[in-house]
């Protein structure tokens, strides 16, 4: 019985973490696209939250790593992968509630990590696969993201920048229509599978499902389900940070932005790798401003994004490792689980009013 | 090291990244060069050349559609 509830409430928990995925990342995907005015605020978003939907069901490839490659699904109980996930949301609302595009993936790895650690001691860390699968990546991508950014401008500059602006710059609104959407649907297929992954994990610790079985599909619609819907409910904060902050970019910045991050989260999700959508999308949107003018990009800005990417991978960690060493306190059973959600549903519930309080979405 | 870091399909990631966001994006603007090109053609009534850059931004546009079709299609498949 009381696995029973342990498990109801990681689920549930794990769909929130869902939400506040989407909520907190829908600027990685519409930032640019809203301020090069290429699409209304609105709109812009309910398309995201469209094309998130559909990305979650493109490709299982991530959450299988994030199940069984990051830690030892032998030693982990329902409760470290709850644990995990409240450290990965307390970390994704503070960075929310500063205005930081920081990375919800890391969050949600780190917080397993410390959570796993805190439980069973480094033994249940998999560090080839956090390395190799997570951190390596996490380096990489953004870099790559970044270079295509650079190349890329410079190259539709070459090619476009002797022809009357106003065509130029209706055809790549109109094009950033369609790379908004690709972006999207990178961003459902990476970000919503790192879910499903935890809540596989979760259901493999409690003996409900076998090692090496598939993610059920019930897990895939509701993590599709939970992603979109924070889209929808989107983090204006950090659209006004990814939009109009690190540089202030025109609809060609903006197509080569979209297309440099489509591109590196596609094929990442591709081999398998969770990586950080919001550091690949920041990447790009960088690239595209220093491949036109170095100094437009706002470096100090860049700053800041770049210390919270530092600090998300070990602060989610503690946050995990303390959740679970405080649910210890209160026994194996759900009585943890159950105080410690109810903290984080009143924590969660104040954060959102807050939100809603500073008035409805810009029109 | 080469286990732990997977150093083909890293590398297969980073060469795809490349080709995709480089590629595609310089199509695209092969394609509103085309367009805008084609346009100031007509209203030079230069119909060759105006057929002409239309043409380029036609084939662009089949270019950039088959792409994101098959990146689309090479995912569903892994």
């Amino acid at each position: 019985m009381s696995d029973d509830v342990i498990i109801v409430i990681v689920v549930a928990t794990a769909l929130l973490f869902d939400f506040t995925n989407g909520f907190h990342d829908t600027a990685n995907v519409v930032a640019t696209s809203i301020s090069t005015h290429a699409m209304p605020p609105r709109i812009a978003v309910g398309y995201a939250a469209i094309f998130n939907f559909v990305g979650a069901f493109i490709s299982l490839a991530v959450a299988a790593t994030v199940a069984k490659d990051v830690v030892d699904a032998d030693v982990i109980t329902p409760t470290v992968v709850f644990a995990g996930l409240i450290g990965a949301i307390a970390w994704n609302l503070a960075t929310w509630y500063f205005g930081l595009p920081s990375s919800s993936s890391h969050a949600l790895i780190g917080g397993v990590v410390g959570s796993a650690f805190a439980a069973a001691g480094a033994d249940a860390i998999l560090g080839d696969g956090v390395l190799g699968k997570v951190l390596i990546p996490a380096v990489v991508a953004p870099i790559v993201a970044f270079i295509i950014g650079v190349v890329a401008i410079n190259i539709v500059y070459g090619i476009v920048g002797r022809e009357r602006p106003g065509p130029v710059n209706r055809g790549f609104r109109l094009g950033q229509v369609v790379s908004g959407g690709v972006l999207a649907l990178a961003h459902g297929t990476n970000d919503a599978q790192k879910t499903m992954g935890v809540i596989t994990l979760a259901l493999i610790a409690n003996g409900n499902l076998s090692s090496d079985s598939d993610v059920p599909t019930w897990v895939v619609i509701s993590a599709a389900t939970a992603i979109s819907l924070g889209t929808y409910f989107g983090g204006w904060r950090i659209i006004r940070t990814m939009g109009t902050r690190i540089i202030k970019m025109d609809a060609a910045q903006g197509f080569s932005a979209q297309g440099a991050g489509a591109a590196v989260i596609l094929a990442s999700s591709h081999y398998g790798f969770p990586l950080s959508t919001t550091q690949v999308i920041s990447g790009g949107v960088m690239g595209a401003g220093a491949g036109k003018k170095v100094s437009a990009v706002r470096w100090g800005v860049a700053g800041n994004i770049v210390v919270a990417w530092l600090l998300t991978l070990p602060a989610a960690a503690l946050i995990g490792g303390a959740t679970y060493g405080f649910s210890q306190l209160f026994g194996d059973g759900a009585a943890g689980p159950v105080i410690i959600a109810l903290f984080g549903i009143a924590a969660t519930g104040l954060a959102f009013a807050r939100r809603l309080r500073q008035g409805p979405l810009p029109a | 090291m080469a286990t732990v870091v997977e150093t083909k399909e890293l590398f297969d990631t980073v060469v795809a990244s490349l080709v995709a966001g480089i590629g595609v994006t310089t199509v695209f603007a092969i394609l509103v060069f085309g367009v805008s090109r084609s346009a100031d053609m007509v209203r030079n009534e230069r119909p060759v050349a105006a057929a002409a850059a239309g043409g380029l931004a036609v084939i662009a546009f089949a270019v950039v559609t088959a792409a994101i079709v098959l990146g689309i299609v090479v995912m569903t498949q892994k």
